[in-house]
């Protein structure tokens, strides 16, 4: 008989209690791919210091564990800590922004429509990795958090710390921006 | 001016892409790779104090208290006997100070014996 997955809540409570390391490491193994992968996007994919940052980010998420009072997702406090983490680095260290002759024009035409679905959407998800190097940091946060997290708008204002009208702002802008920069995908979409 | 934004405009092939790219995100497992191994050889060692700790504490504040009213006789005589004589309305005599520091050692100690008892 299959055993029932221990629940977070649970694996929180006994990392709390009684120190449970193991539970902790069992958190550590359910969550670290979410945590890596946002850190990576937040990145623009240097996995290296994505990587220490997410290790930063369970470390504090250990020593804090006893204020997690269950009022969101522990996915969604941890997304919280590792864009504070994220945050914090970006202060020490100068974002590197885009080259201001990298324009629309560098990216890829869309393929003609008789170019297969897959390769178009599969191009199209290579552009728009590229393009959204051209986003601020909040932006591409927003993005982040809405999009390849698929959390809400509000749980998207508690990871960032911000009002839900600012990430609504923020996906706004980031949009304005990913058009510009994909221009040539939404002209070969309205043909 | 009607300016809607331009998001709205024109069409959702970008919200497309954008739910489409995220779909495909989600689905992607960044293997372990020995990092939660990693993680877990850095995180802190448990600090928790001995259980010995607060019984000790206790008997050398009582300690350090004695030794301070034996080292100081005319300001314990001063100060405590008067403070006592306000409550008491006498002064207390050299036997009551005895009793005094008798039912002291004995609540410190019965303290100690109640904190160190093994269940």
């Amino acid at each position: 008989m299959p055993s029932t997955p221990v629940s977070d809540a649970a694996l929180i409570a006994r990392a709390v209690v009684s120190d449970d390391r193991h539970a902790f490491g069992e958190l550590v193994r359910r969550h670290q791919s979410a945590v890596r992968a946002t850190l990576r996007k937040l990145t623009g994919g240097n996995v290296a210091l994505a990587d220490d940052l997410a290790q930063e980010t369970f470390l504090l998420a250990y020593r804090n564990l006893k204020s997690f009072r269950q009022e969101a997702r522990f996915s969604t406090w941890l997304y919280r800590i590792a864009y504070n983490a994220f945050l914090a680095d970006a202060r020490k260290t100068k974002e590197v922004p885009l080259p201001e002759d990298m324009d629309a024009d560098d990216f890829e035409s869309p393929p003609q429509e008789n170019v297969q679905a897959g390769e178009r959407a599969s191009t199209l998800s290579i552009d728009l990795e590229r393009a959204m190097a051209v986003l601020s940091g909040a932006e591409r946060a927003a993005i982040v958090q809405c999009y390849h997290n698929d959390l809400t708008h509000e749980e998207a204002a508690l990871v960032l710390g911000c009002p839900v009208g600012t990430v609504k702002t923020h996906i706004l802008r980031a949009k304005d921006k990913l058009r510009a920069r994909l221009g040539a995908w939404g002209h070969g979409n309205e043909a | 001016m009607n300016r809607q934004p331009q998001s709205e405009q024109d069409g959702d092939w970008l919200e497309q892409a954008l739910r489409t790219d995220g779909r495909a995100y989600r689905s992607t497992y960044v293997a372990d790779d020995g990092f939660s191994s990693r993680v877990l050889q850095v995180l802190p060692r448990a600090v928790t104090a001995p259980a010995w700790r607060k019984p000790v504490l206790a008997l050398l504040w009582t300690g350090a208290a004695i030794a301070a009213l034996l080292a100081v006789p005319s300001l314990f005589d001063d100060v405590f006997r008067g403070a006592v004589a306000m409550f008491v309305g006498h002064r207390l005599g050299i036997g009551d100070i005895a009793g005094l520091l008798i039912a002291l050692g004995a609540a410190t100690w019965g303290t100690l014996i109640y904190a160190l008892r093994t269940d």
